[in-house]
């Protein structure tokens, strides 16, 4: 079946969701434009419920429900749209590290300043989380994630790391995904993967959202070709095809920074 | 640079400097770079791990974690990456975050979880290296760490039973290994001829697999599909680590100098024949002879090869 028809990504509602989440989630939304599949934004306070991992976002095509970056570029690859048929086996090989070691480093520094820096925790993570309910779930449901969250991250050795540590993991990371692209246009040669997706979600994130501190956004800022690689796929691939929709990605992340 | 260094870390069995992963990712790098670290295997003594192993002691400075030891050491001008461009460094911290995303859940099951290896290989042999009663507790620790790790990163829906956490770990663990071999080709490091982090980090996380002798082996029979993986492993040991052709255990249990110099005769003999070259080792004791494998520059006649006892 195509994926024309229905196709529509589901994230959190506006004011409840989070950095790491929204990262995700706007990755998601960037592969599938690159890949030129149409698909419409949905937003639900539930959506983690209805996910069948858990995560946010996902995307539900008839009647498919696929969650999660990886199995949905598995799902489109089976469908018969792919956006690394022309690449290499090595090449695949160093896409996949890249692609893990933006999960291993910039995702988790996004969900330990969310839910393990205090400050964050106290002024946003908490009032944004927990939101779409009535005390006392709202204080219930954002602490008990916060439990999960702190677990994971002890389990990982990142339960030590103070806030500086965190930000300087940051900030390799970005220096060597700057290193890599180099002066291109792209990762990989000149068409958009995968990979290029997934960088663009989590840059344009930090890049764009408000926190209590702005450490986390002029880390990324360093870098004048990471900066420059978002504006070119957000002018490429959002504000060419938001014309129907009321607000561009831009847009709204504007409106999410006033809210803070 | 002058002050002394000392590493602490598990000891090794099977014809490797280590068991630990970690430990050995240190051990390789230093020798890569030249860094001169006193190595102390934690044996059965009160001195019990505290926290972290491997842990490095430069007078009274004190560093757990691979990483940090590694930046350490580079600070201290020990550095294996001089050579890597800007992009090949970038690789390096890529490759390094495939392998801990993909490789260690299913390192750490095949270790630490899988009951038949755990009861009969792993306990046995840690709890033979720490002291009483410690040793009845701290293995038991760490495979719970162990599984707790596997469950909290891997194991959230839709996985919900250890069974299918277990074949998607190793499903995923088996793919990594893919990926370094095609990745590494047939070229004797993965960034040229010299060694470098990434190469000790591959390292440390495949000779485990690859030398340890376990009852359920899936992971190892993947990898001994892999003929290039297999042959960097060995080609890390031989050259800078002790030679794998004699057993093993004489080098760890000599005691007298007579057993010494036949084997070094032995030795001698043996590295004409596998090295091409002329070999001469200085006569002394065992303490005076740092041996390393020379293993650039041309079969000079004469060339002095020397090696390491661990």
């Amino acid at each position: 079946m195509s994926l024309v028809a229905e196709a529509f990504v589901t994230q959190l509602a506006e004011e409840q969701i989070l950095l790491s989440d929204n990262a995700s989630s706007l990755a998601v939304q960037a592969f599938l434009q690159m890949c030129n599949l149409p698909v419409r934004v949905v937003c639900r306070a539930n959506a983690e419920y209805m996910s069948p991992s858990g995560k946010v976002p996902f995307i539900h095509v008839g009647n498919q429900v696929v969650s999660e970056l990886g199995p949905i570029v598995q799902f489109v690859k089976a469908k018969g749209h792919s956006l690394s048929d022309g690449l290499d086996e090595v090449q695949k090989a160093e896409m996949k590290a890249y692609m893990e070691l933006v999960n291993n480093m910039l995702l988790t520094a996004e969900l330990y300043l969310q839910w393990c820096d205090d400050v964050t925790v106290e002024e946003i993570t908490h009032p944004r989380y927990g939101s779409p309910y009535p005390w006392p779930l709202n204080r219930i449901l954002s602490y008990q994630k916060q439990w999960e969250v702190r677990r994971k991250m002890k389990a990982i050795g990142w339960a030590g790391k103070t806030l500086e540590q965190v930000l300087e993991d940051v900030d390799q990371c970005c220096q060597a995904l700057s290193q890599r692209l180099g002066t291109q246009p792209y990762f990989f040669n000149k068409q958009p993967t995968e990979l290029d997706a997934l960088v663009f979600g989590h840059l344009f994130t930090i890049l764009t959202t408000q926190l209590t501190t702005d450490e986390l956004s002029e880390k990324v800022k360093n870098y004048s070709n990471l900066t420059a690689f978002c504006r070119r796929i957000e002018q490429q691939y959002f504000e060419g095809h938001d014309k129907d929709s009321s607000t561009t990605v831009a847009a709204r992340s504007a409106k999410r920074s006033l809210l803070r | 640079m002058a002050a002394p260094m000392e590493l602490s870390c598990w000891g090794g069995d099977w014809g490797l400097p280590s068991l630990h992963p970690e430990s050995l990712t240190v051990m390789a790098y230093a020798k890569f770079s030249g860094a001169p670290l006193t190595v102390n295997t934690i044996n059965n003594s009160w001195r019990a791990p505290k926290g972290d192993v491997p842990v490095l002691i430069s007078e009274d400075i004190v560093i757990s974690q691979p990483a940090k030891i590694l930046n350490f050491l580079r600070k201290q001008k020990y550095n294996a990456d001089y050579e890597l461009s800007a992009k090949q460094g970038a690789d390096t911290l890529a490759y390094i975050a495939l392998l801990e995303e993909k490789l260690l859940p299913a390192l750490l099951h095949t270790f630490w979880v899988e009951a038949e290896n755990y009861c009969s290989v792993t306990k046995p042999w840690f709890a033979s290296r720490i002291a009483f009663p410690l040793s009845l507790y701290l293995p038991g620790r760490m495979s719970r760490e162990a599984l707790n790790r596997i469950l909290l990163t891997r194991g959230g829906p839709p996985l919900y039973s250890l069974t299918e956490v277990e074949a998607q770990i190793y499903r995923d663990a088996k793919e990594c290994l893919n990926l370094l071999s095609k990745r590494l080709g047939t070229s004797q490091f993965f960034f040229g001829d010299t060694p470098t982090t990434l190469d000790a980090f591959v390292f440390g996380f495949l000779a485990p697999i690859y030398k340890v002798c376990f009852p359920r082996v899936q992971l190892q029979e993947h990898l001994k599909q892999l003929p290039n993986l297999c042959r960097f492993c060995d080609d890390i040991l031989t050259c800078y680590f002790r030679l794998t052709v004699l057993g093993f255990a004489y080098f760890n249990e000599i005691k007298t100098q007579a057993i010494y110099d036949y084997l070094r005769a032995v030795l001698q003999r043996t590295c004409m024949l596998h090295m091409g070259r002329y070999v001469t080792v200085p006569t002394g004791t065992r303490d005076e002879v740092p041996l390393e494998c020379n293993r650039s520059g041309p079969a000079v006649p004469g060339t002095i090869i020397r090696y390491s006892f661990m």
